[in-house]
């Protein structure tokens, strides 16, 4: 029997309705579903039908598991249900379960709209992963026409399954612009990009863009995906987003990251955004083409200033931001990267960035940089 | 070195003097002498009463010491009722009958947390539960929209109008929410159970009992509104705005209320969302606690003074079948007030950890329902023995629906049963605290909770901590602990991994839900006073946008913005000008 190069795990996508907080039940089931293997897409709580639905398409993932607590449950999977029908992904599971307050009658007629399967209060956490392991072992034969981001994303996952590129089209690559976004663990790289997304979002009326979004896979070959739940800017209908787990590779990406970025640049994006996962001083993620950019994100608080002559991407980077410029030694880390890129001689590029304040100029700052759009100065 | 660092080191030091307060008075001549006839005088001091079987006991039970070194440690490190560090309680009688009996029965602790469908499903459901009392307690759910400060037109929401909650947009619905209740009496209390928007709504509270009563009701009003962020981000998840402003706004109105309504609990720094979200009882305590300190560090950093603000800050616990209940609510008594003495100079009023306790949701289970009961008396028991000052009782239904009527009637009778039918609690002060087993829990517990202190000291403290999910990590990992526990056994749950009845068909039990046509009526308010108040609500959304910008007191702003613009709008308004919580998973 031939086997295909690289195992594909099962990729669930994982959510809490909108005015729902209740996330205990969710976390618990996606900490034991990575334990047997599985790569959950989580979204977080407090998230509208039509974010679900986008996410589960542009992640392709074999099923959409919903956990809700106060109320409206027939509703919702109905609305989830229907979205992906709508949207060519009649293919995607539905499951999901509750505090209790889905009566048998609910459950009812929520299969009847099309979920797969309800869970009760007291079902064990063994009975979950079991049947989402042997209901979506396989992926769902897709009955629709997908839309252009549900074939994208399809093509992604053949990418990562099957370890090629798709077949060389005609397509020349798009202008996208790809930027590369690493740093270590903690260091605000998803808050960034998610207000990057935001300033885009605003500054231009249309045009789309790309985010490959990397989490590491852990013990047992599962992965938690869980940038998706803090990016609330991203979940827009103009940003395609990817999370990909890394799948054994070391140094930051994916396998197939730079396969999937090569079918990106061929799409109609105006910016790819590549986010590693948190790395170490010696990490050089972005060897290979088509960065354009290679921006490293630092915490101010890196460790004596020996430290810096250890940080491989201080070399390499087009940017250095130092994040939370509100942190107290923040303005002496800046100072000193500042001299550190100095001594370089590159022209490389300084930004002290406070990413989780609103509005706040660094981050501007750094979207002019990252887009070329002009200057307030020059306006 | 920052507060939580203090607060261990003054608890430390604490200890250390009783510890050489027993051993001097037993070495010491004079100090003998002194503690010795301090013990006199309180065995004195108190009365006996008569049960009514006929026996007569003390009012206040004291254990059994003659020794000067043991009575100093009890003096010292446990207090007498009422007395510092306040481990046996808050107050020196607590739930006592009065020794006259021709005098008024103290308030009744038993709160009923009630929230269904539009405004006035929620106020018949208090009137239900309040005939028979003698004063009106009314603790308010909201639905899932208003929780999260969206209008019920939101996209999106229509499903969750109602449900689990009352459905509240306006003013208006604030009106109808607690209309034919007395809101300036004394014998008149609300809570409000809500964080993200809570100034938003807590200044719809203050309009609409400006609208029935006049302005001059304001500094009667009584209540608690719940307004605790930290907890949110911690474990809840009801978080809407950056942490940084939703701490401005609370301040704002923490400061506004302290000032204007001095019987008023402008927050209620919550363990128990954090315990339901899985955490062990230890990080319950400790996360609440250190959120307390951090709350009274923000406010002492405004220059408020301790002494104003302290007293009307107010703590809500879980109460579960964990042994460390036991002891649980004694220790944060204690924790608080030392810290609250020794690290913030504040006097007695500001020391009370003044408590409010619910029973565990999360250990109600689906399966053979009924034995929630039980687990709802147990925790009952514990949370009375514990001297908490308010409790709710949970219905038996609640792993099914919104309580009905008859569970919340059970829930509510369980308590008038424990503290009117039974003498645990009517007689005699300490009748359960202090037994071996207790006094074991209180320095487990105690030494666990400081050692929790010194990890979110390692963080920079609470806001540190909470930066890089310390909390939210600890409290998940519990979470997936007790699950794995209750799978392989270790935690036994009967009817369910335990003695269970396969054969019992599902429980029939009455759902509590809200109907389309309800649904639609609220839309249909909501729409009418949008359109009479367009022009009126832009004005005042633009002066309230310049008093955030300007840096002025917004919640002294948004009684006058809730006059005429909804929950929605105000919200919006404000996550223009401040920008959105951005959740942590």
């Amino acid at each position: 029997m031939k086997r295909s190069p690289l195992k594909s795990p099962v990729r669930l996508l994982t959510a809490v309705p909108i005015c729902d907080g209740h996330d205990s039940a969710i976390n618990t089931i996606n900490l034991e579903c990575i334990r047997h293997g599985i790569e959950v897409v989580y979204l977080g709580f407090h998230r509208p039908e039509a974010d679900i639905v986008r996410a589960a398409i542009q992640e392709d993932v074999r099923a959409v598991g919903i956990s809700t607590y106060n109320g409206g449950h027939v509703e919702f999977f109905r609305d989830v249900r229907r979205g992906l029908d709508r949207a060519g992904a009649g293919h995607i599971g539905l499951f999901g379960g509750g505090g209790g307050t889905i009566s048998e009658a609910d459950a009812r007629l929520m299969k009847r709209h099309g979920t797969d399967e309800i869970f009760f209060p007291g079902a064990s956490l063994e009975s979950i992963v079991k049947f989402v392991s042997d209901r979506y072992a396989k992926p769902g034969k897709p009955d629709a026409p997908a839309t252009p981001d549900g074939r994208l994303a399809r093509a992604l996952t053949r990418i990562e399954a099957h370890g090629v590129g798709p077949a060389k089209t005609a397509k020349r690559r798009h202008h996208a612009r790809v930027i590369g976004i690493t740093g270590p663990g903690g260091a605000g790289k998803t808050t960034l990009i998610d207000e990057l997304v935001l300033r885009y979002l605003h500054a231009f009326p249309a045009g789309r863009i790309a985010i490959l979004s990397h989490d590491p896979s852990s013990v047992g070959d599962g992965a938690l995906l869980g940038d998706r739940a803090t990016m609330i800017h991203s979940q827009d209908e103009r940003v395609f987003m990817r999370s990909m787990a890394t799948r054994g590779r070391a140094g930051g990406l994916s396998p197939a990251t730079e396969r999937c970025l090569q079918h990106l640049t061929r799409q109609a994006f105006e910016l790819i955004f590549v986010e590693t996962v948190g790395t170490g001083q010696e990490a050089l993620p972005f060897r290979a083409r088509p960065f354009d950019l290679k921006v490293l994100v630092m915490n101010p608080d890196y460790g004596a200033r020996l430290q810096l002559q250890k940080i491989a991407m201080l070399d390499v980077a087009d940017i250095v931001v130092v994040n939370k410029s509100d942190q107290p030694r923040a303005r002496a880390a800046a100072a000193e990267v500042g001299r550190r890129l100095a001594v370089n001689g590159r022209g490389q590029r300084l930004v002290s960035a406070a990413a989780c304040r609103h509005r706040d100029p660094g981050v501007d700052e750094l979207f002019r940089l990252v887009t070329g759009a002009p200057t307030e100065a020059a306006q | 070195m920052s507060r939580l660092a203090q607060v261990c080191d003054a608890v430390a030091a604490h200890n250390r003097l009783v510890a050489n307060q027993a051993v001097r008075a037993r070495t010491d001549a004079k100090l003998r002498a002194e503690v010795l006839a301090r013990w006199e005088q309180a065995h004195a001091a108190i009365p006996q009463v008569e049960l009514p079987t006929g026996l007569k006991v003390p009012r206040i039970a004291l254990p059994q010491l003659d020794e000067a070194g043991e009575i100093a440690r009890y003096l010292y490190g446990e207090g007498l009722p009422g007395e510092f560090p306040y481990v046996n309680s808050a107050y020196p009688e607590m739930y006592l009958d009065p020794l006259d009996p021709h005098e008024p029965k103290p308030e009744e602790p038993t709160r009923l947390f009630s929230g269904l469908g539009l405004a006035e499903d929620t106020n018949a459901r208090f009137r239900y539960l309040s005939r028979h009392q003698r004063t009106y307690r009314l603790s308010t759910a909201f639905d899932g929209p208003t929780l999260y400060g969206l209008d019920s037109d939101a996209d999106g929401v229509a499903g969750k109008i109602g449900e689990g909650g009352v459905a509240i947009d306006t003013v208006e619905d604030m009106l109808r929410l607690y209309d034919g209740f007395p809101l300036g009496d004394a014998d008149c209390s609300v809570s409000m159970t809500i964080s993200g928007p809570a100034p938003i709504l807590m200044a719809m509270y203050i309009a609409a009992a400006k609208r029935r009563f006049g302005p001059q009701v304001v500094p009667q009003l009584r209540g608690t509104v719940q307004a605790d962020i930290l907890k949110e981000v911690q474990a809840q998840n009801e978080a809407i705005f950056p942490v940084g402003a939703a701490l401005r706004f609370l301040r704002d109105m923490i400061e506004w209320t302290s000032r204007e309504m001095p019987r008023w609990y402008p927050i209620s720094i919550s363990g128990y969302h954090i315990a339901e979200a899985g955490a062990t009882p230890v990080q319950q305590a400790a996360y609440t606690l250190s959120n307390g300190f951090a709350y009274v560090e923000m406010l002492a950093a405004r220059g408020l003074d301790a002494d104003l603000f302290g007293p009307r800050l107010s703590f809500f616990l879980d109460s579960g079948l964990d042994l460390e209940y036991l002891a649980l609510a004694r220790v944060c008594r204690k924790l608080w007030a030392i810290g609250m003495r020794d690290v913030f100079g504040a006097g007695p009023k500001a020391q009370l950890f003044k408590l409010h306790t619910q029973t565990s949701g999360r250990s109600l289970i689906a399966a053979e329902f009924k034995n929630n009961l039980t687990r709802t008396a147990l925790e009952l028991m514990l949370a009375y023995a514990n001297a908490t000052n308010s409790c709710h009782s949970n219905g038996a239904d609640e792993p099914f629906t919104t309580p009905s009527e008859e569970w919340s009637l059970l829930a509510s009778h369980a308590q008038s049963i424990l503290l009117e039918e039974s003498g645990l609690f009517r007689h005699m002060m300490n009748a359960l605290s202090g037994s071996p087993g207790m006094k074991v829990m209180e320095q487990v517990v105690e030494a666990a909770i400081l050692e929790e202190f010194r990890t979110i000291e390692e963080f920079g403290g609470v806001l540190g901590a909470m930066e890089n999910r310390y909390q939210r990590t600890q409290i998940q990992a519990s979470a997936h602990a007790i699950e794995r526990q209750i799978s392989s056994g270790l935690r036994p749950i009967v009817g369910l991994t335990r003695y269970a009845n396969r054969d019992e068909p599902p429980p029939r039990v009455q759902l509590v839900r809200t109907s389309a046509s309800k649904k639609r009526l609220q839309l249909a308010r909501l729409k009418a006073f949008k359109t009479t108040h367009a022009a009126a609500a832009k004005q005042a959304l633009t002066r309230l946008g310049e008093v955030v910008d300007g840096g002025g007191n917004v919640f002294a702003e948004l009684l006058n913005t809730v006059e005429c613009c909804t929950l929605g709008q105000i919200t919006e308004c404000l996550q223009e000008r401040v920008g959105k919580f951005r959740p942590m998973v």
